[in-house]
């Protein structure tokens, strides 16, 4: 998001640089901080994945604890992205259309998970759902299991992920302000029919943006969901989990070829997100800010 | 249809942007709501549409208490100074959305819809527009559209929200007459807000003055312009010279130190103030820069020429009167062909008498 910013600034300078030089070395800078410590990784993760060859690669990830690890990272983010969704949207909604007493609370509120560690965020619904927790006896009592399963890690996630499209929603819906929303309600439309035909077409790009980070998130995120699952391999490993578990037994190139797939997600995430800056001029906003 | 409020209040947090309003809008009447901005004018326009709901009050259409109707019951045009035209949706879509969101069993058919869009279109002179959007249109463009969107479900009453306020001065003054040309052929009732005195009595029937939430003044334009009820409306209706005046031990009245007797009024000029507004002590007479006449002659009120500007029809003259302080230029203003008959030069001293005033407890 800070690339569209040297873009809109470029002119200014360029006037005002007497010599080449110092624009050189600084653009030089700038790259080969980008290839160290962007650039190498990336690379360094699909050549060690494919070290062994592209046989035991595929081995690698089509082993059936991986292929648990992927369906469960996938059955994660298709629970987790939609609730945040619905979520992030509902929030945006209140924040910007109504006043209500406590909404600097909830704006607050809704950056908790950023501000909080990862590894916090996890150990939170251990003390709230596990076995000496405070919900723990009466789970027990009716045998669910939400800590080291499968609820756990969705619960953590949908923490972890849940500023994403609401802080995305947040400034567009505010730029735009009420005017579209009130003068669909004086003609006739009704409170569902104003955010369907109204609202959501007016967001539907930052929509998409927060769905996407979001996604992106909820299926790399590790701490918290370090914390909540007690790592029980092909049950409640995610891809990231299984990659740290497959690296500590010296597996180096199996877990690269995990990563392989996480950073392939991580390239796809950006490669969508540059198509929909592209196609859509309102998020190219230096202003926003960024994250 | 017919409008009144009784009593409107309303207050946000604790300012008062509106308090104990009442007000009569006839049916087929144009209504201007006209103040500076923080005046209420917007609050008591939302209130009317049912955007905001008044603390106390009472507001009624056709004589039924409609305070709390939601908006989308009420039969009401809104247009919004930004225009709020759905940018996703066509010039066509744009219009036809009020029609197509009605339920099916009062929803028109595809060709009605279509037809009635036809027609507001050319209704707004935009027929070549339908299948554009709106960031391809202009600003005057935008704002017909907004307004055609607002007629396609025959409200009974237009309410606009300073509608021309984002336009640059040539396009507003076409609206201008041709909203009061569309008003005269369709005859709805129609209230807008502006802080444009101008607007206002270029296009109302009827001007309410607002001040701090309260109704200021009330009345047709011509009687707001030439009998204004308080300095505030006075103020607002134009530009005006500030003249403190006071009583002389005699009796009479004095601006600063000057006594003023019949050399300072015009032969058909303002009669010595009534005995009520005499009576008070400290007054301010306000005075029109074209209620101040430049004369040749020697004697009377001095003062000298410190700029002259030609304004198309007009000439604007700063003087610098005795009796005034330096900082405080008096401002008069004379015709083109007087100022071709007297060609004041700057520097000059000149005599002025006073062709109007009226006299405010200070």
């Amino acid at each position: 998001m800070s690339a569209p910013a040297w873009r809109v600034s470029a002119p200014a300078w360029r006037a005002s640089a007497p010599a080449g030089l110092g624009r050189l070395a600084l653009m030089a800078g700038a790259l080969l901080f980008l290839a160290l410590f962007l650039g190498l990784p990336l690379i360094v993760v699909f050549t060690e994945a494919l070290s062994k060859g592209f046989a035991a690669y595929v081995a690698a990830i089509s082993n059936p604890i991986a292929l648990a690890a992927i369906k469960l990272t996938l059955l994660v983010a298709a629970i987790a992205v939609p609730l945040n969704l619905v979520f992030g949207v509902a929030a945006a909604w209140a924040i910007t259309k109504f006043e209500f007493r406590g909404k600097s609370a909830l704006i607050t509120l809704i950056d908790l998970p950023f501000a909080v560690s990862p590894v916090i965020s996890g150990l939170v619904f251990i003390l709230l759902f596990g076995s000496n927790g405070w919900f723990g006896g009466w789970l027990r009592a009716h045998d669910m299991h939400i800590v080291f399963a499968v609820p756990g890690i969705i619960l953590a996630t949908v923490f972890v992920t849940f500023p994403f499209v609401a802080r995305e929603l947040i400034p567009v819906m505010q730029t735009q302000g009420r005017d579209d929303e009130e003068t669909a309600l004086s003609l006739g439309a009704s409170g569902w029919q104003t955010f369907f035909r109204v609202t959501l077409p007016n967001i539907r790009w930052g929509l998409v943006y927060g769905v996407l980070l979001c996604n992106a998130r909820a299926m790399g995120e590790f701490g918290a969901v370090s914390v909540v699952s007690g790592h029980i391999r092909g049950l409640t490993n995610t891809m990231p989990l299984h990659v740290e578990i497959l690296y500590n037994e010296y597996n180096i190139a199996a877990a690269f070829a995990v990563a392989s797939l996480l950073a392939l997600l991580a390239l796809l995430t950006l490669a969508a997100k540059s198509a929909l800056e592209w196609r859509a001029p309102e998020l190219r906003n230096p202003q926003r800010v960024a994250r | 249809m017919s409008i009144a409020l009784r009593g409107i209040s309303k207050q946000f947090g604790s300012y008062a942007a509106v308090s104990d309003i009442d007000l009569d809008v006839p049916t087929g009447a144009l209504f201007a709501l006209l103040g500076p901005s923080g005046c209420g004018k917007t609050t008591l326009l939302r209130i009317i549409a049912g955007l905001e709901a008044p603390d106390a009050g009472q507001v009624l259409f056709d004589g039924r208490d409609a305070t709390r109707w939601p908006i989308g019951e009420r039969k009401v045009g809104f247009v919004f100074q930004h225009y709020a035209l759905f940018r996703h949706m066509s010039v066509f879509e744009n219009i036809a959305f009020g029609l197509k969101i009605k339920p099916r069993r009062d929803r028109p058919t595809a060709e009605a819809i279509a037809k009635k869009v036809r027609s507001l279109l050319e209704l707004v002179q935009l027929e070549a527009t339908a299948d554009r959007y709106p960031s391809q249109l202009s600003g005057g463009q935008r704002q017909r559209i907004a307004l055609a969107r607002a007629l396609a479900v025959d409200p009974a009453l237009l309410l606009l929200d300073e509608p021309f306020g984002a336009l640059d001065a040539q396009v507003r003054h076409e609206l201008r007459r041709w909203l009061r040309r569309l008003h005269d052929e369709l005859h709805f009732t129609t209230i807008f807000v502006t802080h444009d005195q101008q607007e206002a009595i270029e296009v109302a029937d009827s001007i309410v003055v607002l001040n701090r939430g309260r109704i200021e003044q009330h009345g047709i334009p011509g009687e707001i312009y030439d009998a204004p009820r308080s300095a505030f409306v006075h103020r607002f209706l134009g530009q005006v010279n500030e003249l403190p005046v006071s009583r002389t031990r005699e009796g009479g009245l004095r601006i600063g130190e000057l006594a003023i007797d019949e050399s300072l009024i015009a032969p058909n000029g303002p009669v010595a103030p009534n005995a009520s507004r005499a009576a008070s002590e400290a007054q301010i007479a306000l005075v029109r820069p074209h209620e101040i006449e430049l004369r040749r002659e020697p004697g009377g009120w001095r003062a000298s020429v410190l700029a002259v500007r030609v304004i198309g029809p007009i000439v604007r003259i700063d003087l610098a009167a005795d009796g005034r302080p330096a900082h405080a230029p008096l401002e008069a203003e004379i015709s083109r062909e007087r100022y071709a008959l007297d060609r004041f030069a700057v520097g000059e001293s000149v005599s002025l008498r006073l062709r109007g005033w009226q006299l405010y407890p200070a």
